[in-house]
C-alpha cells in the first residue's frame, strides 16, 4: 500500500506540475466562458449597411405600405442606434414602394422574377407583397392557410394570396426584417379592420390585451417572524444551467486525467519503464497508485472550479442551485467516477503499443462516457420520469445523470443517489479487476495491440 | 546439495512459452551468493524472459524460480534491483527525481545522499537537475544502473549493462559491478561482449533456443571444450598454407594465425609439419576464447567436433 501510494505522488506531480496541467486548467473557464462572451462580444458586431426592400402593397389605396415606410424612418432615426446619438447596432430599412400593376397571373409572375433578379444583383435585399384582402374583415378561411405553404401548388399568384404578406429574399436566414415589418403591417391592418368594424381601436385594445404569466418558487413561512416570505422569481434558465454545468464539469474532470494517464501507461510500456516498476511493485499496487493520483488531480480540478463557481453563485444569488449537498455528491460521484473511468482508460494503453492503437480502442470507452451528454436535457426537464430514472442508475451514467437529477430543484428522495452510488461503486469495483488483470498481462508485451479476443481472456482466464 | 542460504538463485525445471514459441525450455540453474554471473546467448535466445522470471516480472509455466531463498510468486522484490535492456526511465522527470522515485518504490526512506553519492561517482553530479531526455545515451545508462543499485540490494539483475557505452563509462560501470561483489552482493548480467563476459563473470551461463548450452566458470567451459587451438607466427614465405592434413579451420588474425585442430590430432604433429615449411617464431596452445566457444555453438555449420572431446 505505501508503495501504491509513493505511484500516486508520482504521477500526482506529473501530470499536476506541467503546462499542460495549467493550459487545461484554464482552457475549460475559457471555453465555457469564452462562447458567452464572444457572443456578448460580437452581438454588437453586426452588418450595419443599409438593406433595400422593394414593398408591393396591393390593398385599396396602398395604406400599408405607407405605414411601413413611416415606420421605417421612424426605426432608422431612433431604434438602430444603442442610445440616441450613440452607435449604430442594427442596419437601416429603407423601404422602396413598387406599383403593384397588373393582377394577372403572367404579369404578377414577371414582377417577382424581375424584382428576384434586383436582389440577385445586390440592388435589393429583398421583396415583400401584401395581399389586398389583408384589411378585410373576411380572412383566409382556416383549412385554405396550410395550403399557402404548398410547394407542389402550381407557380403563380394563387387566391390565398390576397390573405396574406409575402416575402422573397435569398439570405433566408436574416429575419430581422421579416418580423419588424409582420408588426408593424399587422398592427396598421388591424387598425383598419377595427376602423371597418366600427370598433373604436383603444376599447378593442383594452378588451383583447393579453394575460402575464409569472413564475415563482414555493412559499415558505418564515420561522424566526412566523410571517409568510414572498415566493422567489423562478428562473428556468438557472435550473437549467446550473446541473448542465455540473454535468459537462464532471465529463470533463473524467476526462481531462484519463486521457494522459493512459498516455503515461503506454510511456511506460514504449520506454520499458513498465518492466522496472513491475520489478518493485505488483501490477494491482501500480494500478492503484495511478488511479488514486488521478483522484487527487481531478479533485485538485474540482476544487479550483467548484470554488470559483460557488462564489460566482453566491455573488451572483444563485447560491441555492449549488447547495453543500449537491457538492457533495458531485465529489462522490467524481471520485467514483474517476477510478471507474480511469481504470478503463488504463486498461487501453495496457493493451496497446503506441499511442495511434489507443485511438481505435478508445472510442467505445469514450462512447460510455458521452452518453450522458446526449441524453441529459431530458433528464434536466423532466428528472422523475421513467427515462430519466432508469438512465440515473446505468453505473456508467450514473456519476453525471444522478447528478443532474440531483441538482435540479426541487431533487430527488435521498435513497436514490446512495443506490446509485451503491451500483457505481460495484461497477467501478468490476472495472478496476478487469483492467488490473488486462494491465498484468498487457504492461510487458510489445509489438502490437491486444485484439477484443485477447483482452476477454486475460480478464477471465485465472 | 548447496544450502539456500549460499545461494541467490536456483531455477529448476523451469519451462515458458508465449503462444506456440518456447523462450525457456527445462532450464536449470544455481547462481551461489557473493558471485558475478554472465548470462550469454545470441539474441531471442531466452536471456531476457530467464531474467523476467527471476525478478519475478514473468512467472514459468513449469518448474520453480527460487530467489535468496524465498519461492513466493508474488513480483516485487525489494532485495532485487534490476536494470532493463535500454531505456526504463521516465523522460520528462529530472534525474534526480526519478532515482529517489525509483529508490521509494524499493522502501528506502532517505535515498537522496546514497543517489547523491552514487551520482558523483558516476560523474553525473551535475546533470542531477537535469531532465532525463537530455542526456546522452551513456549518461542515461549510468543513471538505469544507479537506479538498480541504490536501495542496496542483495541480487542485482542487469539486461545488457554494456552495451552502447565507450569505454571510459564501460570501465566506471565495470569497477562499479565488482564493487558490487565486493560489497557481498551477487550479480547477475547479460552481455553479446564476450571480452567483458571472459574479465569480469566468475561464471557463465549460456542460453541457446531456450536450452542451457554452457554454465560453469570460464577455465571449466574452455577446459571442456579442450586444448585444440595453436596460435603460431611463421617468419617466412606468407604464414600457414590454405590446408593442412588435421587442421579443420584457418583464421588469419595478421600478426597470428589460430588453428583449430581436429579431434585426435596431435599438436606436436602439426608443429613438425609447420616446422618443416620455416620458421616458427611463436607456437601456442591456447585455449578457445569464449567468442569461439560462443560462435561454435550459435553458427550450427561450424559445429563440427565441439562438445566431442570432453576430457
Amino acid at each position: 500500500m505505501h508503495k501504491a501510494f509513493v505511484i500516486a505522488v508520482r504521477e500526482y506531480n506529473a501530470a499536476v506540475r506541467t503546462k499542460a496541467f495549467l493550459i487545461s486548467l484554464v482552457v475549460f473557464p475559457v471555453l465555457i466562458g469564452g462562447s458567452v462572451g464572444l457572443q456578448l462580444l460580437l452581438k454588437d458586431k453586426v452588418d450595419t449597411a443599409e438593406k433595400r426592400f422593394a414593398v408591393i402593397d396591393r390593398t385599396p389605396g396602398e395604406k400599408l405600405v405607407e405605414k411601413l415606410a413611416v415606420a421605417a424612418q421612424a426605426r432608422n432615426t431612433t431604434e438602430i442606434f444603442d442610445r440616441p446619438g450613440g452607435k449604430q447596432i442594427k442596419p437601416a430599412f429603407t423601404v422602396e414602394r413598387v406599383a403593384s400593376g397588373d393582377e394577372r397571373r403572367e404579369a404578377v409572375d414577371q414582377q417577382r422574377f424581375d424584382l428576384s433578379e434586383r436582389v440577385r444583383d445586390g440592388d435589393l435585399f429583398g421583396f415583400l407583397e401584401i395581399g389586398s384582402g389583408v384589411v378585410e374583415l373576411a380572412g383566409l378561411p382556416p383549412d385554405a392557410a396550410d395550403a399557402a405553404n404548398d410547394d407542389d401548388a402550381p407557380p403563380g399568384p394563387s387566391p390565398n394570396d390576397r390573405f396574406l404578406m409575402r416575402y422573397q429574399s435569398n439570405s433566408p436566414t436574416f429575419d430581422a426584417f421579416q418580423r419588424w415589418a409582420e408588426k408593424v403591417v399587422n398592427e396598421a391592418a388591424k387598425e383598419s379592420r377595427y376602423a371597418a368594424a366600427g370598433l373604436p381601436a383603444e376599447k378593442v385594445k383594452a378588451a383583447v390585451r393579453p394575460v402575464p404569466l409569472v413564475t415563482k418558487g414555493l412559499t415558505r413561512r418564515n420561522t424566526a417572524t412566523g410571517r409568510f416570505d414572498e415566493a422567489r422569481d423562478e428562473n428556468p434558465i438557472a435550473s437549467m444551467l446550473v446541473p448542465g454545468g455540473l454535468l459537462m464539469l464532471m465529463f470533463m474532470l473524467i476526462l481531462i486525467g484519463s486521457t494522459p494517464l493512459m498516455q503515461g501507461v503506454v510511456e511506460e510500456k514504449m520506454q520499458r519503464i513498465a518492466e522496472v516498476l513491475l520489478g518493485s511493485v505488483r501490477p494491482f499496487d501500480l494500478m492503484l497508485g495511478k488511479l488514486l493520483g488521478l483522484v487527487g488531480v481531478s479533485v485538485t480540478l474540482a476544487a479550483v472550479y467548484l470554488s470559483g463557481a460557488y462564489w460566482a453563485a453566491r455573488h451572483y444569488g444563485y447560491a441555492e442551485f449549488v447547495s453543500v449537498e449537491v457538492l457533495s455528491w458531485f465529489l462522490v460521484y467524481l471520485v467514483l467516477g474517476v477510478l471507474m473511468y480511469g481504470s478503463l482508460f488504463v486498461a487501453v494503453g495496457a493493451a496497446c503499443t503506441d499511442l495511434r492503437e489507443t485511438q481505435a480502442m478508445l472510442w467505445p470507452v469514450m462512447l460510455l462516457a458521452m452518453v450522458p451528454m446526449f441524453v441529459w436535457m431530458n433528464v434536466v426537464r423532466e428528472p422523475n420520469s421513467v427515462f430519466s430514472t432508469v438512465a440515473s442508475y446505468v453505473p456508467t451514467a450514473t456519476p453525471m445523470l444522478m447528478l443532474v437529477r440531483v441538482a435540479v430543484p426541487p431533487g430527488i428522495a435521498w435513497w436514490q443517489p446512495v443506490v446509485g452510488m451503491v451500483g457505481v461503486l460495484a461497477a467501478t469495483l468490476a472495472c478496476v479487476y478487469a483492467a488490473g488483470r488486462i494491465f498484468r498481462v498487457g504492461l510487458l508485451m510489445q509489438g502490437k495491440a491486444a485484439t477484443p479476443r485477447e483482452l476477454l481472456r486475460w480478464v477471465f482466464e485465472a | 546439495m548447496t544450502r539456500a542460504n549460499d545461494t541467490a538463485v536456483v531455477i529448476r525445471g523451469v519451462t515458458k512459452t508465449f503462444g506456440a514459441h518456447t523462450a525457456v525450455n527445462d532450464l536449470n540453474l544455481t547462481v551461489p551468493r557473493g558471485t558475478v554471473y554472465g548470462f550469454i546467448g545470441p539474441n531471442g535466445s531466452g536471456k531476457t524472459t530467464t531474467l523476467r522470471m527471476i525478478m519475478r516480472i514473468l512467472h514459468p509455466d513449469l518448474g520453480e524460480v527460487e530467489v535468496l531463498g524465498g519461492r513466493t510468486m508474488r513480483a516485487a522484490n525489494d532485495r532485487v534491483g534490476y536494470l532493463p535492456e535500454e531505456r526504463g526511465l521516465y523522460k520528462s522527470m529530472t534525474v534526480r527525481n526519478v532515482l529517489q522515485f525509483y529508490a521509494e518504490l524499493k522502501g528506502v526512506r532517505r535515498a537522496r545522499p546514497a543517489i547523491d553519492e552514487w551520482l558523483e561517482r558516476m560523474g553525473l553530479a551535475e546533470w542531477a537537475g537535469k531532465k532525463v531526455q537530455a542526456l546522452s545515451k551513456g549518461m542515461a545508462q549510468k543513471v538505469q544502473f544507479i537506479a538498480a543499485v541504490v536501495s542496496k540490494p542483495d541480487l542485482v539483475l542487469l539486461d545488457e549493462p554494456f552495451s552502447g557505452l565507450d569505454p571510459v563509462n564501460l570501465e566506471t560501470l565495470r569497477e562499479a559491478v565488482l564493487d558490487l561483489r565486493r560489497g557481498g552482493a551477487t550479480v547477475i548480467f547479460s552481455t553479446h561482449d564476450m571480452n567483458v563476459a571472459e574479465r569480469m563473470c566468475d561464471s557463465i551461463f549460456m542460453i541457446y533456443r531456450g536450452k542451457k548450452v554452457l554454465d560453469g566458470t570460464l577455465e571449466s567451459i574452455q577446459a571442456a571444450y579442450g586444448s585444440d587451438t595453436v596460435r603460431v607466427r611463421l617468419d617466412s614465405n606468407g604464414g600457414v598454407p590454405g590446408s593442412m592434413p588435421g587442421v579443420l579451420k584457418l583464421t588469419d588474425f595478421g600478426r597470428y594465425q589460430e588453428l583449430r585442430l581436429a579431434d585426435g590430432v596431435d599438436s606436436q604433429a602439426v608443429l613438425a609439419a609447420l616446422m618443416a615449411r620455416g620458421r616458427v617464431s611463436h607456437f601456442e596452445l591456447a585455449r578457445p576464447s569464449l567468442h569461439d566457444i560462443f560462435v561454435r555453438i550459435a553458427a550450427p555449420e561450424t559445429v563440427v567436433t565441439a562438445g566431442n572431446n570432453h576430457a
